[in-house]
């Protein structure tokens, strides 16, 4: 009775193969949403589709070579890597140092720390409106504040200036992504044993330099994850700039990213014709651009995390 | 030799103060930098249009609720909304729940395929939206769902996975395995083990998880702005951007839009301040 009632042994398939009736579901939604888009992207990059009709013709890695020498791309790549490296200085300077005032547990600490956060859980639309309150030549409130505190000299079209337009979108960013680099540093911050600190005052050591050279070495976990996040956040630019200086980055192109740029070759601007829309070239940008990024993502990870072992 | 300690801590005192003065300025400054804009913002969505010009810092002379309610009539408010909420939940609940299946399946890297399939959907965090964003439009229309929540709900739960994969591997390999032994021995299927015993125990990890994708599908921008083109099937950040496009005017509308689209996310935050802060970090540490 009892040999009844035990379950029958699994077959050898189901021992070797059973775990992956698990994944099945999850990868068919992965398959038909990722890898095979992917894939036709990748057909599609190698030739001169438009994106409409049935016009196409294969031109192999035309595309590809293309980019090498196209001027907008370099100039796109080129404003972000200013905002990635304007971000990543303000995170680890400005980001850094507000965590290390939070993580002395001042009085109020749970309010800033749920203010300070605040703008990461917000839409980066919602963002670009909000700005465009403080900073649009119609409706803007800084412009008129300015001059209200006997500053009007430095009023300015903050958003149509070639020299401050891209400074303001490194702004925004900035006010919506710092939650990431205090609430990273502080949690790093958190990790570090009290005994090393205690340990470097008894041999003397004074505050600063307790901080450089006990507390600052531990946060090098922090300081790599922040930097990746950073460096992918800011290559994926798109909606800031989409809300605040458009679609085309204005001005004259002085804000335009690459997403901006994939999104107007791909799917056509606001002012673009539809002949102007090259959908292969597009696709081959995204491409050479992910495979860049991945590339760059994984040095970085590689360098940062060496770093890592022998702080 | 005593008067010495004494002196210096006298100094340091003083020190003391003032530092602890400046620290609270500076966090006070920065605070003021992130809710200012946020309270501005507030006070404009109750404006009428001229405010905005004659008294653009004040508060409004005249509260016009009714921009609330022209935003969910003419800026679409009352189908944006609604899609956003559908959109979000169908996607997060399916999303998570299958990623946490597949973490499940793959936490024993001794596994056949279990490594590769594991680095394959990580993977998908570097794939970007703008390469197969056509080839997806094409595929939804294929498949006739353009035009429906579908072809957002659908591409959202996939593009779920990598992080819900990312984070959940780990806690599902961290699992005691004697308690899914004791289960099998018991005469449980793996379908009950998973349902009665994996998923409870991994219930902190699924918050994360679901408030790390919750929080970008509800604000999803570019996504919605290439599959989504009436409002009928729009969420909300693009509902307001294309608003803006044929009523550029219209900024009481803007704002109220903007609010509304904003605070059941920030209702939520304060609710489980904690989770989201470690949830989001869990997945951006990672990551």
């Amino acid at each position: 009775m009892t040999q009844a009632t035990l379950p029958k042994p699994p077959s050898q398939f189901s021992l070797r193969y059973g775990h992956l009736w698990f994944v099945l579901p999850g990868f068919l939604f992965f398959l038909a949403v990722m890898l095979l888009p992917l894939a036709f992207a990748f057909g599609v990059s190698m030739t001169n589709w438009s994106g409409l009709g049935n016009d196409l013709s294969f031109v192999g890695l035309a595309n590809y070579a293309e980019i090498l020498t196209y001027y907008p791309f370099y100039r796109a790549a080129f404003h972000n890597a200013v905002i990635f490296i304007a971000i990543l200085i303000f995170q680890h300077t400005i980001g850094l140092y507000l965590a290390v005032l939070l993580n002395e547990k001042p009085r109020f600490m749970q309010f800033y720390r749920t203010v300070l956060f605040l703008p990461v859980i917000m839409s980066l639309v919602a963002t670009g409106f909000v700005w465009t309150l403080m900073l649009s030549p119609n409706i803007g409130l800084v412009n008129p504040m300015l001059e209200a505190i006997g500053l009007g000299f430095l009023a300015g079209q903050w958003l149509s200036q070639p020299g401050t337009a891209l400074a303001v979108i490194v702004f925004v960013t900035a006010w919506n992504s710092m939650g990431w680099s205090i609430i990273i540093y502080l949690s790093g911050l958190q990790n570090v044993p009290e005994e090393l600190k205690q340990a470097a005052a008894m041999d003397g050591a004074n505050t600063r330099q307790i901080f450089w050279r006990v507390v600052f070495p531990q946060l090098s976990p922090a300081f790599t994850a922040l930097t990746v996040l950073t460096f992918i956040g800011t290559f994926r630019t798109f909606d800031v700039v989409y809300v605040l200086t458009g679609p085309l980055g204005a001005p004259n192109f002085g804000t335009d990213v690459l997403g901006t740029l994939i999104y107007r070759t791909a799917f056509g601007g606001s002012s673009f014709s539809s002949a102007e829309i090259r959908f292969a070239f597009g696709v081959a940008m995204a491409l050479l651009m992910m495979v860049v990024m991945a590339a760059i993502c994984w040095g970085l990870i590689r360098i940062l995390r060496s770093r890592e072992i022998e702080g | 030799m005593s008067s010495a300690p004494q002196l210096q801590r006298s100094q340091s005192d003083f020190g003391v103060f003032v530092g602890k003065t400046a620290r609270t300025a500076v966090l006070v400054v920065a605070s003021l930098w992130v809710l200012g804009p946020l309270f501005f913002m507030v006070i404009a969505s109750f404006k009428s249009v001229p405010e905005f010009f004659i008294n653009p810092f004040g508060l409004p002379k005249e509260w016009k609720i009714e921009n609330y309610s022209r935003a969910w009539t003419d800026a679409q408010l009352s189908l944006t909304l609604p899609n956003t909420i559908i959109v979000t939940t169908v996607a997060v609940l399916v999303s998570t729940f299958l990623a946490t299946m597949i973490a499940y399946g793959l936490s024993r890297k001794e596994k056949k395929f279990a490594m590769g399939l594991y680095t394959l959907f990580v993977a998908g965090l570097l794939v970007p939206v703008h390469a197969i964003i056509l080839p997806l439009f094409i595929v939804l229309k294929a498949v006739g769902l353009f035009g429906t929540l579908l072809a957002l709900i659908v591409p959202y739960i996939a593009m779920g996975l990598p992080l819900g994969v990312l984070v959940l591997t780990p806690i599902a390999a961290a699992l005691p395995r004697d308690l899914v032994h004791a289960a099998r021995m018991d005469g449980a299927t793996e379908w009950q083990i998973f349902i009665r015993i994996v998923l409870p125990l991994m219930k902190p990890g699924l918050i994360s998880v679901a408030i790390l994708n919750g929080v970008w599908m509800w604000n999803e921008f570019f996504i919605p702005l290439i599959l989504a083109f009436k409002p009928e099937v729009q969420t909300m950040p693009v509902g307001i951007v294309s608003f803006i496009g044929s009523y550029s005017t219209e900024w009481g509308l803007v704002f109220s839009s903007v609010v509304v689209s904003t605070l059941p996310v920030v209702i939520a935050y304060l609710l489980m301040t904690r989770q989201f802060q470690s949830g989001l970090t869990a997945g951006a540490v990672k990551g």
